[in-house]
């Protein structure tokens, strides 16, 4: 059945989104629990069950890869995970984009979809080789604290979050700052720019540019949100699903608040799949 | 056919560890030190004797995992000659 | 004789024969319990294999079987009577969250492992802390870690790491084995005293939730149950820690083989797939390999079931080549579990380990009876009766009470009280954490209501406890602390293990949690020396009066013993996790002032109890007398503190501890940042009544508009007001005298910058 023929909207209960796991992932419970609250029908589909066949990606209308520490973030952070997904379903992953299905990642499941080729994607849907890197943050260390982002540039991800609108987010990584070949770096990021790809940047709590720690890993330009220029493919540093309610806010006792800002993540994209499919 | 693969971060990308490194040894006295740069060494097997091809597949390693081209360069070193 | 086994002969051995072959084979036995064994192998007629001498050596250490501990804790610790325990005396306690489910608590010493190899040391004494909270059935949510360190500015000598070497080995250990599994690292502590020099201490504590249903025992339940070896696989590593951490740390160098290095990796999968296991019905027990390795666990799953087991060990999946029977058996590698289960069950748990690419393998079997036999490639090489065996000695060695000069104290009131404040904010044991907590990921499971930084982004300062929400389906948290001081402990350990109580209590209590079940890891030097063992049986005794007092039980613990070498020991360190209940956490409170106007309160008696405060040790002066809160008051105390909170009268609360009132408020001021007036009364000197650790003490802050409400709940328990809320400074007045006018950014400077400066080594020089 070819989805893109429907004529009314998605149901929200009607929508499975996968949530890729292997070992070391380890953020998974908490994006399982966030797309359930919002009334998806998330699950759990481990790496293997993809590549041996035994599950499908288009029975899916989402794909989500989690934070964590996929196969340990051996030899670089994301990069086992990617090689893994890109030798036994690049092919399908890539139809998959095509078709205008949303994929998204947080924290090592941006850093997989970097090592994927599937973001930025300036070139095409799945790049050959990366395009990016997500590289050792500037402080040389692990970092967990809350961030400020300011919405840049919406995407399926994030169209229910108004542009310019700064949100608290927690971070928690060592390889967070977006890099890209030395000599070509300001020009890409101008392009990333005018296709309008950069969707977060961090700010400090007033929504200015600021340096560490308010950018945690020195990120050029605070960037640390980035699409593809079709908008269905994102990938962001910080995890929205941990503050998906008020009371995990580091500030919650102090800031009285009516949602969790992360929560907008899952709503954008599930009203993107109701919409469109 | 034993190789020995070397990763390093390209010129000009930051290099947090070498540079954390540095810092430190200075602290512990080696003043004469001037440069730090972290790289990671992986010595790999493969099962043949000829070292055009071990070449090749340790190239294709490099493309598929072991190396980033973005920030990170590699080198191929054949440890016994064969 | 199977190929690799050798007999030992030990007929007609005496005393120092004995003893001397005890050292060659590493065994760690006394001449007297190798008499025992002798005596053993006479009547049954022939001799010992090592690999039997090698099983009752792991079995009779003082790590396995408590020999030297165990009648204290009887006497003091064990046994507090409280409704809420369901479970103890097992890997780890297990005690009522809510109708439904449990949590599951446990705290472990890794100090040996962490003096000798601080980051495989630390790593696997979190992945170890863990597979005792999963073996229960449970989840693991959250991971403590207690540290204790020598100063960093201290020189070490040859053959000892450089305080700052174990700091920063240690740190990265716990972060990267708990970052990788996945576990929110979200309490701790550091403290520094020059004793942890040759002996730094690595306590790692982990709490989990179970559905009540799931719990497992740590035992087999009939005969015919498989034994089922999963996780990683056996190497030489880890060979004789148990043995090695039941004695001091003299030679250093050749004692690294009893050290292993975590693989975090493996065993991320094999929890997913125990849990799978577990909620799935298909295990019968369930039990980590720790210390003493196989050699432990097999007899212990099968002993707790009253049974027998038979043990096939070329079965066992190797690292390496080549390793003799007797090394596979009490080989100490990590990542492992032995499950039991009902033959039927045995090819759906292998398809649950297949999917998660981990290895589970069949090594034996559970039996009637009572014997041990294993056998190698079909050639039985060991036959042992599992009550001799693991009927460990118990010993009531001779201890004296330490003489401890404890004279009046002689402290010099400061001239200037800002720059005494500043410098105590500054001072190793107070300053802020930030610098290592942030780079543990507290958060991970999206949990983590309470962290333990509060305050604004950016502007954060000192929490007591945190809170965690384990359940989607209730409002209900776990409030998790930890404390105990060795300063206090080494002036007066009974006292100071009575304010290592009141402490966690305190804690608790601060962010609303009800104090609900402690356990305690008791780190002291060698208990054959009588003077050690009077310092742990004072230790004992203060934490049982206490908990008693409080109806707080213990519900797990460990004693890490022999934290000596070159003749000078540890100060007695007891160390205690805590966990509380908190009912509903939208009522959580955090130490950050939260607005101006507000009045401020000290809830407590203020008495001038400064022996071995920060204050007093700043100024180098021993002596001084300990704080002896007495607990009927701190338990109203308590009471009457969370019933406020939960009327949503405090705004912050922070409890009293290293610094007095004056670093406490300090520290909600530089959380809120917001600053304060304190009035210091007229009852005593003023730098006595500020610095003062007299303990069942907090600093609140309440709202204004509830004031008479709160003043009302807390009118049958001690309370002072002492000054409001507001302005840019913290200012301490006594009557019209301005004793200090500091600006919190300047407090702040003092109290964050001091942490990162000394472990960067350009820090402070005393």
């Amino acid at each position: 059945m070819d989805l893109r023929k429907r004529e009314k909207e998605m149901k929200r209960g009607d929508i499975r989104v996968a949530i890729v796991r292997m070992e070391g992932t380890n953020c998974e419970e908490e994006m399982h629990r966030a797309f359930q609250k919002s009334g998806a029908r998330p699950e759990m589909v481990h790496l293997k069950e993809l590549a041996s066949g035994r599950k499908h990606l288009e029975d899916y209308q989402c794909l989500m890869f989690p934070g964590g520490f996929s196969a340990g973030d051996y030899v670089r952070s994301g990069a086992i995970f990617a090689s893994r997904l890109k030798s036994t379903m690049g092919g399908d992953l890539t139809r998959y984009v095509e078709r205008g299905y949303p994929v998204g990642g947080v924290c090592n499941g941006f850093q997989v979809l970097v090592e994927l080729g599937l973001l930025p994607a300036l070139q095409g849907t799945l790049a050959e080789a990366p395009e990016a890197a997500l590289a050792t943050n500037d402080s040389g260390r692990f970092e967990c604290r809350p961030t400020y982002i300011r919405h840049a540039s919406p995407c399926a991800f994030t169209h229910r979050i108004p542009r310019g609108q700064v949100r608290q987010m927690p971070v928690a990584h060592g390889e967070g700052k977006l890099s890209f070949p030395p000599e070509r770096q300001p020009r890409i990021l101008d392009q990333l720019e005018e296709n309008g790809q950069i969707v977060f940047r961090y700010t400090d709590p007033r929504g200015h540019p600021a340096g560490y720690p308010w950018n945690p890993s020195g990120t050029p330009g605070g960037i640390t949100g980035i699409c593809n220029p079709q908008g269905n493919v994102f990938g962001m540093m910080p995890h929205p699903e941990r503050v998906y309610d008020p009371w995990t806010h580091q500030d919650w006792t102090r800031v009285p608040r009516r949602e969790g800002d992360g929560r907008a993540v899952f709503e954008s994209v599930l009203t993107y799949i109701e919409k469109k499919f | 056919m034993l190789l020995e693969v070397t990763i390093r971060l390209k010129k000009g990308v930051a290099d947090p560890e070498g540079a954390n490194t540095l810092k430190t040894l200075r602290l512990l006295g080696f003043s004469t030190l001037q440069e730090v740069k972290s790289l990671k060494t992986w010595r790999i097997e493969v099962d043949t004797r000829d070292p055009g091809e071990a070449r090749r597949q340790a190239e294709e390693m490099c493309r598929r995992l072991l190396a980033n081209p973005v920030i990170q360069d590699y080198e191929i070193r054949t440890l016994d000659g064969g | 004789m199977a190929e690799g086994v050798s007999p030992i002969p030990l007929d007609g051995l005496t005393g120092p024969q004995l003893e001397d072959l005890g050292r060659r084979l590493g065994l760690g036995l006394s001449a007297e319990e190798m008499a025992r064994a002798r005596d053993h192998f006479a009547r049954r007629g022939h001799p010992p294999t090592d690999i039997e001498l090698q099983s009752i050596a792991q079995a009779w250490s003082e790590h396995c079987c408590y020999k030297s501990s165990k009648a204290l804790l009887r006497e003091f610790v064990v046994g507090i009577p409280a409704p809420q325990v369901l479970i103890t005396g097992e890997d780890a306690g297990v005690v009522a969250f809510d109708r439904d489910h449990a949590y599951v608590v446990k705290m472990e010493s890794h100090n040996h492992p962490s003096a000798i190899e601080p980051y495989g040391g630390a790593s696997t004494g979190v992945g170890g802390i863990l597979r005792d909270i999963a073996c229960m059935g449970a989840q693991p949510i959250a991971l403590v870690d207690p540290l204790f360190f020598a100063p960093l500015d201290l020189e070490a000598p040859p053959g000892v790491h450089h305080p700052r070497y174990i700091l920063g080995g240690v740190v990265a250990g716990i972060r990267d084995y708990g970052n990788r599994m996945g576990i929110p690292t979200v309490a701790g502590q550091v403290t520094f005293h020059p004793g942890y020099l040759r002996n730094p201490l690595v306590n790692a504590g982990c709490v989990g939730i179970a559905r009540r249903r799931e719990i497992i025992h740590s035992r087999a339940r009939r005969a015919g149950e498989l034994l089922v070896l999963a996780g990683g696989r056996t190497g030489r590593d880890g060979i004789h820690g148990v043995t090695f951490a039941s004695r001091d740390l003299a030679q250093m160098e050749e004692d690294r083989g009893a050290v292993q290095l975590g693989d975090p990796i493996t065993q991320e999968p094999t929890l997913h797939a125990l849990r799978e296991c577990v909620q799935r019905g298909l295990l019968s027990g369930l039990k980590d390999l720790g210390g003493g390795g196989l050699s432990c666990v097999v007899g212990e799953l099968a002993l707790a079931g009253r049974l027998g087991a038979r043990v096939e060990l070329e079965k066992v999946p190797l690292k390496e080549e080549g390793m003799a029977p007797w090394e596979i058996w009490v080989s100490e590698s990590q990542e492992r579990f032995m499950l039991t289960v009902d033959p039927r069950k045995l090819e759906p748990v292998l398809e649950v380990f297949r999917a998660w690419d981990v290895e589970a393998t069949v090594v034996g079997q559970i039996v009637p009876g009572r014997d041990l036999h294993i056998t190698w490639h079909g050639e039985p090489i060991f036959d042992l009766d599992l009550e001799f065996l693991t009927g460990g000695p118990e010993y009531c060695r001779p201890w004296s009470p330490r003489r401890r000069e404890n004279p009046p104290m002689a402290l010099q009131e400061p001239r200037d009280y800002g720059r005494a404040l500043r410098d105590l904010l500054a001072s190793p044991d107070i300053c802020s954490r930030e610098t290592i907590v942030r780079v543990y990921d507290h958060e991970v499971r999206g949990a983590t209501v309470i962290k333990p930084l509060p305050g604004p982004p950016g502007r954060t300062g000192h929490g007591d406890a945190a809170v965690l929400k384990p359940l989607d389906s209730t409002w209900r948290g776990l409030a998790v602390a930890v404390g105990g001081s060795p300063h206090l402990c080494e002036a007066d350990p009974y006292r100071g293990a009575r304010l290592a109580v009141d402490e966690v209590a305190r804690n608790l209590a601060s962010v609303g949690g009800t104090p609900h079940s402690l356990v305690d890891c008791l780190n002291l030097g060698n208990p054959e020396r009588p003077e050690v063992l009077g310092d742990l049986r004072e230790v004992c005794r203060g934490l049982g009066s206490m908990a008693r007092e409080l109806g707080l039980p213990y519900v797990g613990g460990n004693v890490s013993l022999y934290n000596e070498s070159a003749g000078t020991a540890i100060p007695p360190t007891p160390s205690l996790l805590g966990v509380g209940i908190v009912p509903d956490i939208r009522r959580c409170v955090t130490s950050d002032l939260k607005q101006r106007a507000n009045p401020l309160y000290l809830v407590g008696e203020t008495r001038p109890r400064l022996g071995a405060s920060a204050y007093a040790r700043l100024q180098d002066r021993p002596g001084g007398e300990v704080d002896d809160p007495p607990g009927p008051l701190l338990k109203r105390t308590l009471g009457a503190l969370l019933r406020a909170q939960r009327q949503g009268t405090v705004a912050s609360c922070h409890d009293i501890s290293e610094g007095g009132t004056a670093c406490a408020l300090a520290e909600m001021c530089i959380g809120g940042d917001l600053g304060a007036t304190l009035h210091v009364p007229d009852t005593m000197r003023s730098d006595l009544w500020l610095f003062s650790e007299s303990g069942s003490r907090w600093l609140v802050e309440a709202h204004r508009t509830r004031k008479s409400q709160f003043t009302r709940t807390m009118k049958e328990v001690p309370l002072t007001p002492v000054g409001t809320s507001g302005g840019r400074l913290l200012r301490i007045r006594r009557g019209t005298r301005t004793l200090a006018s500091e600006k919190v950014e300047d407090l702040r400077g003092a109290w964050a910058t001091a942490l990162p400066q000394w472990t960067s080594g350009n820090g402070r020089k005393r």
